[in-house]
């Protein structure tokens, strides 16, 4: 019936349309509900919580790391950050108490009746004076990891031209819409966790490590995640956790939008510095990549994306001498954690402004330097082995030059307008070996109505989960899409196919899900109408034969990867990018408005066509946010406006039509989420530079940095 | 204090305080379409209609809606048919929780006549946030609704 490639309707739209999906905060609720007393200051000493005697602090259910019978630490990779600060905070924002009440109200009252003194240190609040040593923080140095490749040998060639510059981007917001929520439910002393997160396998891990024993929990529909469902709902969960455990009731906790752009995790902020010697005609002979990114003040999952960093920081590009030195510090600021792209904007950015700095520099077009840099047959990447994708990678450059008529435009731009491009790549799945460290599984399950179910921990939220891999099931069983659903994911009945991240969903978990079917398929025998179906279900029903089919991941024989030397196949595979942004830039008031986008991907065999273009299209959304307006303003480790209306979203309006183009279609389906937000911020910021002559090297690129440009 | 209002056609009486804001009242009606997305009417997600107009529920306090007549999604079902379907077609829908907002405002766009161009539609949707989409397939499937 070939389901794969069609773009079937979501089968959650209508629920969603119509409002009856029930969200964490809309589900039947009569507990209490839950709040964090946070640290005031960055750094310091707890030196006592004071209780105001004058208010009733009876009915109020309060829990502090005391109350902890596990162990009283988030272990993400790995333990540094508690659940509740003990004697030290280490962030603005750190939790130190929690307090429930079936009031709101009375809630909001108790908090301001609670003082907690401090004996405060000078906080490390940037980068610089995290490598400066102002305050030890972490280790020796402070860097929760360092990572230093480097790949061939330095040019002997005289002659070469070579530049320096340094990028920085910044911290970028999630901005799900839906809030940080989740529902802590009391079963006779047992404690169930329900609620909005991509990866309920981790939220389950890091629960065991704090009560001590196995947590069931279950996924809530999910309103976006983006990466900030990733490691967080494991905190909150923790905190629901202790609440309900002490109340022995439901416990509810739903954060307000300032809660949460204000304590949540971010994107990390990093300053990329970019020293390269090449020819007269771009080609480059030496790149050396210094990245330092900021990690805020607990681990988290900096080192990951630190790697990511690292295995994206030369893109794509032939390079005989390619060296990398990458750190992620520590400072007290709330900690980075995960978001959509997972390090590769940040450096996706540095790599792709520098070759238009290289080109600007030779008075060369952007396009005619990079064709002179794509890789060929002998190329290899930053880590040492060759890049597997470079024709793919050529035919999409050349397709995306020809059809967007790039160089007749560069060539000859209108007044107050530009054109600029990216052309990047992005890994599929989890970096290096990692995929074979999670082992995932899946498994599906035959009805006796003939219809199937789909049993993994992959989550919805928002991407189309719950349609994509029933398309996938059904296409390997040749059934109609409507045969196969997902059941919701719960901890205690589902396989543990890995966390919903890393575009590894369709790729990682729908490959096995494929294999899955067709071990079903196999089992069933022949048949060929629906009708022979039904009799073959029957048959083999009667037969008693397993009713459930799973399949684990094993690494391919071809891929690998030794993490001390950083040397092998970063990934299993990359999906490719060439992103064309043309803006316009008002004189008067310098806004910059992008007035056409084309975005052209190659991500092998599509899925779901609409679902996938619809990926595309927020995904470059997010890209043109981060390039020209999200602005997180932090003064002395306070996110210092934390609402949507100072953090500037883009909204209808402020896009362009966002033409998407998919190549290469006939190969095995790569991961497609993360890929459209690596590309726009450069292809945003080298359309500026072609429009107004000015080096763009900081992101975002707000009226004010234009204006200071145009000086 | 006592607010009297009806939602979606039935007598409501709420004993709270001044201070309560109409998304909380509504949502603890029972009324969940309507949902809290920033609390500063940037987003919304929180949209209903008081006396005809729509207006973001995160703004609005109780005594303001004291004897008015209020309509959210839930109240709209049959209105709003056609909107959500072409939503559905049009993979305008992502992880949804926009989506009520969404479709209220173009309930009140389309039934006031609005135009059917994409820079008009663009324009009618300043006032909502979504996340996901990039707007195009929202625009899009404004643009063809059937009516």
């Amino acid at each position: 019936m070939g389901v794969v490639g069609e773009s079937v309707v979501r089968v959650d739209a209508a629920s969603k349309a119509d409002g009856t999906l029930r969200y964490t905060d809309d589900l039947p609720f009569e507990g209490l509900y839950g709040a964090v007393v946070r640290s005031e200051i960055a750094y310091g000493k707890i030196r006592a919580i004071t209780f105001d005697a004058s208010f009733d602090f009876s009915d109020i259910i309060i829990v502090d790391h005391r109350d902890i019978e596990g162990r009283n630490a988030n272990v993400v990779l790995t333990d540094d950050q508690p659940f509740l600060a003990e004697a030290r905070v280490r962030h603005i924002g750190e939790p130190i108490l929690l307090l429930a009440h079936r009031s709101k109200r009375r809630l909001r009252e108790a908090m301001a009746h609670i003082t907690i003194d401090y004996d405060a240190q000078e906080p490390v609040l940037s980068m610089e004076e995290s490598l400066a040593l102002k305050q030890r923080l972490y280790g020796e140095d402070n860097v929760f990891k360092a990572i230093h490749t480097v790949k061939g040998s330095p040019p002997q060639k005289t002659g070469l031209f070579s530049l320096e510059k340094t990028y920085t981007t910044p911290h970028q917001e999630q901005a799900y819409l839906e809030p940080q929520s989740m529902l802590a439910r009391y079963d006779g002393g047992r404690v169930k966790i329900i609620g909005s997160m991509q990866c309920p396998f981790f939220v389950e891990a890091a629960l065991e490590g704090l009560a001590g024993e196995k947590i069931e929990v279950e996924q809530a529909p999910t309103g976006g995640g983006f990466g900030g469902k990733e490691d967080y709902p494991s905190l909150i969960a923790g905190y629901a956790y202790l609440l309900c455990k002490k109340a022995g009731q439901d416990v509810k906790i739903v954060y307000d939008r300032e809660e949460d752009i204000a304590y949540t995790t971010k994107r990390h902020p990093s300053k990329l510095r970019y020293r390269s010697r090449f020819d007269a005609t771009g080609k480059l002979h030496a790149l050396e990549v210094d990245v330092t990114i900021d990690g805020g003040a607990y681990v988290t999952l900096s080192p990951v994306v630190l790697a990511r960093c690292v295995l994206h920081a030369a893109g794509f590009y032939d390079c005989g001498y390619i060296r990398v030195d990458a750190r992620a510090v520590a400072t007290n600021t709330p900690p980075n954690g995960a978001f959509r792209g997972f390090g590769a904007p940040q450096v996706l950015f540095g790599i792709e402004r520098h070759m238009d700095d290289i080109a600007r520099h030779l008075g060369l077009s952007p396009a005619a330097v990079r064709e002179g840099n794509l890789p060929g047959a002998g190329s290899v990447g930053v880590s040492g082995v060759p890049i597997a994708e470079y024709a793919r990678l050529r035919d999409l450059f050349e397709t995306a030059r020809r059809e967007s008529g790039f160089d007749a435009i560069y060539d000859a731009p209108a007044p107050n307008r530009g054109i600029g491009m990216a052309l990047f790549m992005h890994g599929a799945g989890y970096t290096g070996v990692g995929e074979s460290m999670l082992a995932s599984s899946v498994s599906i399950a035959l009805e006796a109505d003939g219809s199937v179910e789909i049993r993994v921990g992959s989550v919805e939220m928002g991407q189309g989960t719950l349609t994509a891999l029933p398309q996938i099931v059904a296409d390997a069983l040749d059934l109609p899409v409507g045969m196969v659903s997902c059941r919701t994911p719960n901890t205690a009945e589902v396989a543990d196919s890995g966390p919903t991240v890393a575009s590894r969903t369709v790729m990682i978990v729908g490959r096995l899900l494929a294999q899955a079917a067709g071990k079903l398929k196999t089992a069933l025998g022949d048949y060929g109408t629906p009708d022979a179906y039904r009799a073959a279900v029957a048959r083999y029903c009667k037969s008693g034969g397993p009713l459930q089919f799973g399949a684990s991941y094993e690494q391919p024989a071809d891929i690998l990867w030794d993490e001390d030397l950083f040397y092998g196949n970063g990934y299993e595979a990359y999906g490719l990018g060439c992103y064309i942004a043309e803006v316009e830039v008002d004189p008067v008031d310098y806004r910059v408005r992008v007035v056409r986008f084309d975005a052209y991907n190659d991500v092998g065999q599509v899925v779901n066509p609409v679902m996938a273009e619809g990926q595309v299209e927020g995904g470059v959304a997010q890209g043109i946010g981060y390039a020209l307006c999200e602005r997180l303003v932090y003064e002395a480790g306070r996110v210092y406006s934390p609402h949507l209306s100072d953090y500037t979203l883009p909204m209808a309006p402020d896009l362009p039509e966002i033409a998407v183009r998919f190549l290469g279609t006939d190969g095995p389906s790569l991961g497609l989420g993360e890929l459209p937000m690596d590309g726009p911020s450069a292809a945003v910021a080298n359309a500026l530079v072609h429009a107004l002559g000015s080096a763009f090297d900081a992101l975002p690129i707000t009226p004010e940095a234009v204006e200071e440009a145009c000086r | 204090m006592q607010i009297t209002c009806t939602i979606n056609g039935k007598i409501h009486r709420f004993d709270c305080a001044p201070e309560t804001r109409v998304l909380d009242l509504v949502r603890d009606a029972g009324m969940t379409s309507v949902k809290a997305g920033c609390g500063e009417g940037e987003c919304g997600a929180c949209s209903l209609f008081v006396n005809g107009r729509l207006v973001n529920a995160c703004l609005l306090l109780a005594p303001q809606i004291h004897d008015a007549e209020i309509v959210t999604l839930e109240g709209l079902q049959e209105e709003t048919a056609a909107i959500r379907e072409s939503f559905a077609e049009h993979g305008a829908v992502q992880c949804g929780f926009c989506t009520p907002g969404f479709v209220l405002r173009a309930y009140d766009y389309l039934s006031h006549g609005g135009e059917r161009s994409e820079e008009a539609i663009r324009a009618a949707l300043d006032g909502n946030l979504c996340r996901c989409t990039g707007y195009k397939k929202i625009v899009e499937a404004i643009t063809k609704v059937k009516s």
